[in-house]
């Protein structure tokens, strides 16, 4: 039996992982530590768990942990995982500073521990597929890539930058980013960017639009617009074009849903009828904890999906591209 | 186009197509066929023509600047489709010679006369979805038309994706947000196949909005279409013309079950009709036409930089 516990369930994503977690027979949530003990115990009611008011006493009946803490968190909860010899699965943006990526990596080697981030998208089926199409070389040479991952604004923690590290263009960049870099196998070279604050007046930016470059001359642009509005039938979107030499491939990663007409509530919903790519996520990371393999998702890949986010910030303030190093 | 126009001109109550010029002798024969009417080698015989109030002048880009300028010397009314011109010096001439010309000089940014395009601006300009802030906008087909001898897949005579095509967009735009204050563009020009051309391309306007425009002479689904999204801080609006088809019709052919579909979206006035339409009511009432030269100007600037900042790799601030 693989033994799990959460260090913070800030992240929204957490009671999904949690549900995934009770589906796996081999693994056991053991319990949550969240330093805002209300939460904390709200969510072990919910995922039938236990609420742990130290971390280290969770830290002790664990292999592994989740850590779906609030962005600017990641780092502390991670290190104090390394450090009692636990492998993380780490929510998304690994951090929000180059230099806090860069001490969570090397907290882990040191510890003698595996950190995987999560990008939950890499085990969506059709984004599966996708891959399988693209390693076939169907379409020739990619040439250019449009992307999206809109989506409405989350409210929380996430709309403050002490907590969050930035807004829309941190919280949804670096999904895309991910994809690209696993299906391709290359790195971006350079970001252009144009951020606002338009949507929501909130202080942190809830729109922009990227201009991203890869090796080898691929240009990419990147909505991670907060664009979808309260009425919008689904909650956002990934979606990829691309464009090849010699044909054209469209991802649509949440497509699989049909419409419900609810009078009773007066909306217009997107039911999914998709297989659940955080069950896909959580059984990769139980899997790895219980063997010796390496994270399929490192460290690393988190740390390079940062840069371009960052990068794309940095482009923004300067009103020009950058180079990614 | 120029097919199109004389049609739209044929149909129209009070007006008659006198002529059209076309060097093409097999061309010129065609045009007399299906439309009936005189047809002359080159522009001067036309354009000498006393009653002639406006010409309409569909050559290829390329081509725009001389022939503008033998009608403005002819003194008549004038209708040209969009792009103004090919680069920026040769709009600017257009516009210099033009400065005080007693005719009217209408351009062929035929998207503002196209009813979904219209009815979108208003939404946006009622309030429906609060202040407009990210734009999305895609227009696309196949392959780059043939053109007479293939002008259209010549970059140095069409300009490519963006300045025949994308600039429809940029034109709407500016319509509805004004100026641009910076444009980063990337292209696959250099590095695609033959024919084929894919642009992405992001605006900043000076009120603030940021747009993403989309062109494409590259599309392997083969059928044209163009989409709109504009999310404003009340609401979004979403267009997709795939979607906005009331009539399709698959007709098999040697009893195949596949048929190839042909969407149909029928008006009682297109919008090439409504934009020539205005261009006559602007002569008769003497007021100018719906787009003038200036403006035309002013979209093929964006244009020009879109394809400036491809090419240098550098953002373009207007």
């Amino acid at each position: 039996m693989v033994r799990i516990g959460f260090l913070s369930i800030a992240h929204l994503h957490a009671s999904s992982y949690g549900r995934a977690l009770k589906k796996l027979p081999q693994a056991e949530l053991v319990g949550i530590y969240d330093p805002d003990q209300k939460r904390g115990r709200a969510g072990a009611k919910t995922m039938q768990t236990k609420y742990f008011s130290q971390a280290e006493a969770l830290l002790e009946k664990v292999d592994g942990v989740i850590v779906c803490s609030e962005n600017s968190r990641h780092r502390d909860f991670t290190e104090l995982a390394a450090a009692h010899g636990k492998d993380v699965l780490c929510e998304k943006p690994i951090a929000t500073t180059l230099e806090d990526a860069q001490a969570m990596i090397t907290a882990c080697q040191e510890g003698g521990v595996r950190l995987q981030i999560a990008f939950p998208v890499r085990f969506n089926t059709p984004v599966r597929r996708l891959k399988e199409i693209v390693d076939a070389g169907a379409i020739g040479d990619i040439l250019a890539i449009r992307g999206t991952n809109r989506g409405r604004m989350p409210g929380g923690w996430f709309v403050d930058p002490q907590l969050s590290g930035g807004g829309a263009v941190l919280d949804h960049t670096v999904h895309v980013v991910d994809l690209l870099r696993w299906f391709l196998n290359r790195e971006f070279t350079s970001a252009y960017a144009e951020i606002d604050s338009l949507l929501y007046n909130l202080g942190i930016d809830d729109c922009g639009l990227l201009s991203l470059e890869m090796e080898g001359g691929i240009f990419v642009t990147q909505d991670p617009s907060w664009s979808r509005p309260a009425t919008f039938p689904t909650w956002g979107d990934v979606t990829l074009k691309m464009v090849g030499s010699a044909g054209q491939l469209y991802l649509d990663a949440f497509a699989q849903n049909f419409l419900v007409y609810n009078d009773q509530e007066n909306k217009v919903m997107e039911q999914s009828f998709a297989e659940d790519m955080d069950l896909g996520l959580i059984q990769d990371f139980v899997e790895m904890v219980a063997s010796g393999r390496q994270a399929s998702i490192s460290g690393y890949d988190g740390l390079q999906a940062l840069k371009v986010a960052l990068a794309a910030y940095e482009s923004a303030r300067v009103k020009r591209p950058v180079a990614i190093s | 186009m120029g097919r199109v126009h004389s049609k739209a001109f044929q149909e129209m109550e009070g007006v008659r197509l006198i002529g059209v010029a076309e060097p093409d002798p097999q061309r010129r024969a065609q045009a007399e066929q299906d439309l009936g009417v005189d047809t002359f080698a080159g522009a001067q015989d036309l354009l000498g023509i006393e009653a002639l109030d406006l010409v309409d002048i569909c050559v290829p880009t390329y081509l725009h600047s001389a022939v503008f300028q033998e009608a403005l010397k002819a003194r008549k009314h004038i209708f040209c489709e969009k792009p103004l011109a090919r680069t920026w010096e040769e709009g600017e001439q257009i516009l210099d010679l033009a400065r005080g010309y007693p005719g009217k000089i209408g351009i062929g940014h035929v998207v503002r006369f196209m009813p979904q395009y219209l009815g979108i601006r208003n939404s946006v300009l009622a309030g429906e979805i609060g202040q407009a802030a990210v734009v999305r906008t895609f227009r696309g087909g196949a392959r780059f038309p043939r053109g007479w001898q293939d002008w259209f897949s010549d970059f140095e005579l069409s300009g490519g994706v963006i300045l025949d095509l994308t600039i429809h967009d940029l034109d709407y735009l500016r319509w509805l947000f004004g100026e641009v204050e910076r444009v980063y563009a990337k292209t696959t020009r250099e590095r695609s196949p033959a024919r084929l051309e894919y642009a992405l391309i992001i605006l900043r306007f000076k009120n603030g909005v940021i747009a993403h425009v989309e062109g494409s002479w590259a599309n392997y689904e083969g059928d044209f279409y163009t989409k709109v999204e504009i999310a404003g801080n009340r609401g979004l609006i979403n267009y997709d013309s795939r979607e906005a088809n009331p009539l399709i019709r698959f007709s098999a052919e040697n009893n195949s079950a596949a048929a190839v579909a042909v969407p149909e979206n029928p008006a009682l006035k297109s919008p090439y009709f409504l934009e020539l339409e205005d261009m006559i009511k602007a002569i008769r009432e003497d007021r100018p036409p719906a787009v003038s030269a200036a403006e035309a100007l002013a979209s093929l600037k964006v244009a020009l930089a879109a394809i400036k900042s491809a090419q240098t790799g550098q953002v373009i601030t207007l």
